[in-house]
């Protein structure tokens, strides 16, 4: 028996890390919210977001020829939308994926799932969900409860299945966010849905929407109420088998999450804190407004990528760019309104999403078995690079908003990146991926670091590392942390 | 996904030959029991893999990701399935060993490898398969919510959409927590009047009790939880759970709110309590471990979310009651009440459309400029077309090869002109007789032929394959990394020459004909029809399609008419593929080792009576693991080790 408790110990922060890091981070942990006695000042906390895109890159127009040639004007074409933020964006080749053995196949299963738990599945229960906690999870777990929000999952593309790879349950083909080793995280696909959760039970957001539906009106009456039904929940928990009871489980721990998000609207609705102003200091930059598209994703198939509006004259088809910027947007309000510090979009599942503004129709995964084809390379790369831009406009934005000293981007670690290096071999040796973002002064940035040694959960474990997070053991495969990646 | 258009694996090609020519031969040397399989696998397959494999996917090396130590010690466990067959294709195909090893198995010894994988299922022990309690999924949710409460199903809407079925994730996220307080939330605005407004028709539904009349509001209040628990929660409820449902009255009020009020949070209450949004067992003490029959009523709502995607009607409810569902006349009888009754629509909507594959549809991509015609209405009359011919097979209890050659099928004008040449009057979708048999039933379907197809042409390599797996239940796993694709050859030389002709040239290396021959003449077979379904005679390059074609075992044909036959003929493996993806389905999980023996029964019986659609369905719904569920890991199966 596997026992997995992942609540992490604030006392057994850094243990087996390296003693040496400890002393330094430890003052990049100022989230509370008013200083510690003795502090300068207040210090605005560290924001981790990650951003996925399936099969991997054309290699060459992805990383730049040397360290050098980072800093000059001469970005490969793939990372040239980046060239504002250089300065903030740290690069670093040499990080292998996790080796798939026992698996013989089942590539695109695999790169997603493994990529932000940089655990295999479990190959004797392939058929049902037994992974490990996935990164963005075990940060929720440790900042999540100062926030409305533990972690935000965003997703432009549904997380419905396609193909059953290696026999492994589908799921693992849609999902990179997992609560609990058998607890996939579902991601939000439509932005007006995510504008109502991000300002559930507030009277103005930064745009108003005026059919938000309302969680609580009588917070007080609802959190006792779900007290008397988690009471139950229990009883019904003693009676039933082992793999029932993990279904409880769950069940209990969406109760309680859901208890702490109405503690958060009874206590703004106590002090008139209507659009969580108190988080901000003056001097930060107003909240974002955010342009909200109404309508859904295009079908209900496992491919469906693109966004209808529906508006007064009808439905139009939004371009892609456009679906990915809203969530985006999403993202930058959540983190600059504080209303969670941990956030991962999906920006497509391997399922195949399409660009038809790039003057094709082709299905991403359609065109990546390029062999030699030229024009299957070009297109994705251009592929490549339309997503590489939604991610540079995220983090540009952020970079324009004021927040304490600093701005938005530098109170962040924002990580952009693939699950397979190339989709053609599918290898998985050297993972393609960008940071961008100081971390609030922990990462190193406007380098490439050309050669390094390490794997999934080493970069996975030195980014929780440097937002702070104490971790009492190794992510996934991760053995060490890579000090080089970080400052002092 | 679509596959390159030139390969599929070579090992796999031979799988294909040998199921396509030898689909109705019985191996001589396939394991039939346990003890035969467990035996061959000591003395033989063990000695063999030692001998011809170990030096490259032994203990020490996994050459091409691709080992079998893992696999050797727990050799009937279903995880291995798939590792299993590509080693028996390999060696069956005198693929592995490499032909530069020394060391050569006989062509006996090849055959006895392969022949122990074809009965590796006998391995396994009898087994309903572990059961976890499960979530009803969004369609289910909104369903029962719309029985309780008359309320538009659309309430559930919020929810994130999610796969059905063997793919059913079953877990709970606190987003989705929340979303159901939400949707509570709102049904419950729809159920309750505002305060000063006269009740609602449901609301006074729900209200079974009053106080008054010596009745105090809080035993009223108890008679109305009750009443509604029962239903919501499906079965029975405890003492414990009616007074978790009290005090949430106690606390309305406690809060000074009226009786009606503090109703409200009762219902509130069922609305997120967890058995309500699982289906859960009856109360009392589970085993810890074993297997154990279904309840009556954990049946009855299986039953019912299998057939309707909904809670059951007052009908199953009493029978469960009575404890006589178990009883397997009663329980055909109930399958086939159900699938005759019209909610039985959403065993298509579930299980059909992902079966067909036609759930992709709407979402699919299509080039606007080449086919303006695919708009989401035509999508919409496409999907209904394969809808209304699933509903009239299943209940007009027709045979299953009418899904090959239905000599009928269901359109409206914009289907009858576009893809039938038929002008058809009157509203919506209308029954019409074919007379031309090029058409009917699902493999010159228009729905599944745009299905198949990419965004600008067609590719009757994926035609190949989908009627390979999704009628004749064969597994053609996805083509190789490294392979070219059409579009790589030399344009200069292929720019006048057919799709066909363009395809064929890959037929000239005998390494891929191998398995091509099996493949492309299916797809070339359907050539006649265009990447959305409409016929022609020529095909994008000017040349004339030609569809006939050769399948092994010297089976000819020259048009879409003659290769559905040849396809309707192998009625027991359509027959046992659909048995198996609706046992599936209606398990919510993937089928493992015992099913396969349980799908072999459950065919066994139904081609005795016509291979019949509802006696298909009862068939699924009265087999062992419908009616059973193990509670823990079932030992031996390779789980023990953690």
């Amino acid at each position: 028996m596997k026992k997995n408790n992942w609540l992490i110990d604030r006392r057994t922060c850094l243990k087996g890390l390296g003693a040496a890091l400890a002393l330094p981070l430890l003052e990049s942990m100022g989230w509370a919210e008013t200083p510690a006695k003795g502090a300068t000042a207040w210090k605005p906390p560290v924001r981790l977001g990650f951003m996925y895109m399936p099969h991997g890159v054309i290699m060459d127009r992805f990383w730049p020829k040397d360290a050098e040639s980072f800093r000059s004007a001469a970005l490969p074409p793939i990372i040239a939308s980046l060239a504002p933020v250089l300065d903030r964006c740290l690069m670093v080749k040499g990080i292998n994926g996790v080796p798939i053995a026992p698996f013989n196949g089942g590539p695109h299963a695999l790169e997603l799932s493994t990529w932000l738990t940089a655990t295999l599945p479990d190959a004797d229960r392939r058929a049902s969900i037994h992974i490990g906690i996935s990164a963005d999870q075990i940060a929720a777990n440790y900042v999540g409860g100062m926030t409305a929000l533990p972690s935000l999952e965003l997703a432009t593309m549904p997380q419905t299945h396609k193909e059953n790879q290696e026999g492994l349950n589908e799921n693992y083909y849609s999902h990179c966010s997992y609560r609990s080793p058998t607890q996939p995280v579902p991601a939000e696909v439509n932005p007006g849905a995510v504008f109502r959760r991000l300002f559930q039970g507030r009277d103005q957001g930064p745009a108003k929407n005026s059919d938000a539906q309302t969680l609580s009106t009588d917070a007080a009456l609802d959190r006792s109420l779900l007290d008397l039904v988690l009471g139950g929940a229990k009883d019904l928990r003693g009676r039933l088998g082992r793999a029932d009871q993990q279904k409880i489980d769950e069940y209990l721990d969406g109760v309680r999450a859901l208890e702490r998000r109405i503690a958060s609207i009874e206590r703004r609705q106590r002090d008139g804190d209507q659009a969580g102003d108190a988080r901000r200091r003056d001097g930060d930059s107003p909240l974002i407004e955010v342009a909200i598209p109404d309508g859904d994703v295009k079908g209900r198939s496992p491919e469906a990528s693109q966004f209808v509006r529906r508006s007064g004259d009808g439905e139009t088809e939004i371009k892609r760019s456009e679906y990915m910027q809203v969530m985006c947007d999403l993202t930058v309000l959540a983190f600059q309104a504080d209303i969670t510090r941990v956030s991962t979009y999906i920006g497509s599942t391997p399922n195949g999403a399409s660009y038809p503004e790039l003057g094709f129709s082709d299905q991403h995964h359609s065109q990546t078995h390029y062999g030699t084809d030229q024009v299957k390379i070009d297109k994705v790369a251009k592929i490549n690079t339309l997503n590489v831009e939604q991610f540079a406009y995220m983090v540009s934005k952020m970079a324009n908003l004021k927040e304490g000293t600093g701005t938005l981007l530098d109170n962040s670690i924002m990580m952009w990146g693939s699950g397979l290096e190339n989709g053609d071999k599918h290898e998985r040796k050297n993972l393609p991926f960008v940071i961008a973002g100081k971390g609030g002064g922990t990462l190193n940035t406007g380098r490439f670091i050309t050669d390094t040694t390490g794997n999934q959960g080493d970069l996975l474990g030195t980014l929780l590392t440097a937002a702070g997070i104490p971790l009492d053991r190794p992510i996934g495969i991760g053995t060490k942390v890579l000090t080089g990646m970080l400052n002092g | 996904m679509s596959l390159p258009v030139m390969v599929l694996r070579v090992v796999v090609g031979v799988v294909l030959t040998g199921a396509v020519l030898h689909a109705s031969e019985t191996a001589a040397g396939v394991p039939t029991t346990r003890e035969q399989a467990q035996e061959v696998f000591t003395k033989q397959v063990k000695p063999f893999l030692e001998t011809y494999c170990s030096n490259c996917h032994g203990e020490k090396k996994s050459k091409g990701e691709f080992t079998y130590r893992y696999a050797i010690k727990y050799a009937g466990s279903p995880a291995f399935r798939q590792l299993w067959n590509h080693a028996a294709a390999s060696v069956k195909a005198a693929d592995m060993p490499p032909e530069k090893e020394d060391k050569q198995p006989t062509a006996a010894e090849r055959k006895m490898f392969s022949d122990w994988i074809a009965g590796m299922k006998h391995l396994s022990p009898k087994d309903p398969g572990q059961f976890v309690i499960r979530r009803l999924s969004k369609i289910e949710y909104g369903n029962t919510l719309r029985d309780l409460f008359g309320v538009d199903p659309r309430a559930a809407a919020i929810l994130p959409d999610e796969v059905f079925g063997a793919g059913y994730s079953n877990s709970l996220s606190p987003l989705l927590m929340e979303q159901y307080l939400l949707v509570a939330n709102s049904v419950l605005d729809q159920v309750f009047a505002k305060a000063g407004q006269p009740p609602t028709a449901v609301e006074q539904r729900i209200i079974t009790a009053r106080p008054g009349n010596g009745v105090d509001e809080r035993a009223a209040a108890q008679r109305i939880a009750n009443d509604l628990a029962r239903r919501a929660f499906r079965r029975p409820v405890s003492t414990a759970e009616l007074d978790v449902l009290l005090s949430a009255f106690d606390l309305g009020k406690k809060h000074g709110r009226d009786f009606r009020e503090s109703v409200r949070l009762v219902v509130k209450a069922v609305l997120v309590s967890p058995q309500f949004i699982f289906i859960t067992p009856v109360s009392g003490d589970e085993p810890k471990s074993g297997v154990v029959a279904l309840d009556d009523h954990q049946l009855a709502s299986r039953l019912s979310y299998f057939l309707w995607a909904t809670m059951p009607d007052a009908e199953l409810m009493a029978l469960a009651d009575q404890g006589r569902l178990r009883d397997p006349t009663v329980l055909a009888a109930q399958t086939r009440r159900l699938l005759s009754d019209t909610r039985s629509r959403a065993l298509f909507d579930g299980f059909g459309a992902q079966w067909l594959g036609i759930d992709k549809l709407a979402g699919k991509t299509f080039d606007p400029e080449k086919f303006p015609e695919m708009t989401p209405a035509l999508r919409q009359s496409m999907y209904d077309e394969a809808r209304l011919l699933f509903d009239s097979i299943v209940r007009e209890d027709r045979s299953v090869r009418t899904f090959v050659e239905a000599d009928y099928t269901f359109a409206d004008a914009k289907l009858g002109a576009l893809f039938y040449g038929m002008k058809i009057d009157g509203e919506g979708m209308q029954r019409v007789k074919l007379t031309n048999a090029n058409r009917g039933g699902i493999l010159t379907m228009p729905g599944v032929l745009a299905t198949t197809s990419f965004p600008n042409r067609t590719s009757p390599v994926n035609r190949g394959v989908w009627v390979l797996e999704h009628v004749l239940g064969e597994h053609v796993p996805p083509a190789p990394a490294n392979v070219p694709a059409l579009e790589k050859q030399d344009q200069s030389k292929v720019a006048t020459l057919t799709l066909r002709q363009r395809t064929e040239l890959h037929r000239t290396d005998p390494v891929c004909n191998n398995c091509h021959k099996i493949l492309d003449p299916i797809g070339f077979g359907l050539e006649n029809f265009d990447a959305i379904g409409r016929w022609r005679e020529r095909d994008e390059s000017g040349g004339a399609v030609d569809a006939s074609g050769e399948l092994p075992g010297k089976q000819r044909f020259s048009t879409p008419q003659e290769l559905k036959k040849i396809i309707a003929a192998r009625l027991d493996d359509l027959c046992h593929n659909l048995t198996g993806r609706m046992l599936a389905y209606a398990l919510c999980r993937q089928l493992e080792g015992y099913d396969e023996i349980v799908v072999d029964g459950l065919v066994t019986n139904i081609a005795k009576d016509g291979h019949r659609m509802q006696n298909l369905v009862v068939a699924v719904v009265t087999s062992y693991p419908f009616m059973h569920r193990r509670i823990g890991d079932l030992p031996g199966a390779g789980n023990e080790k953690k």
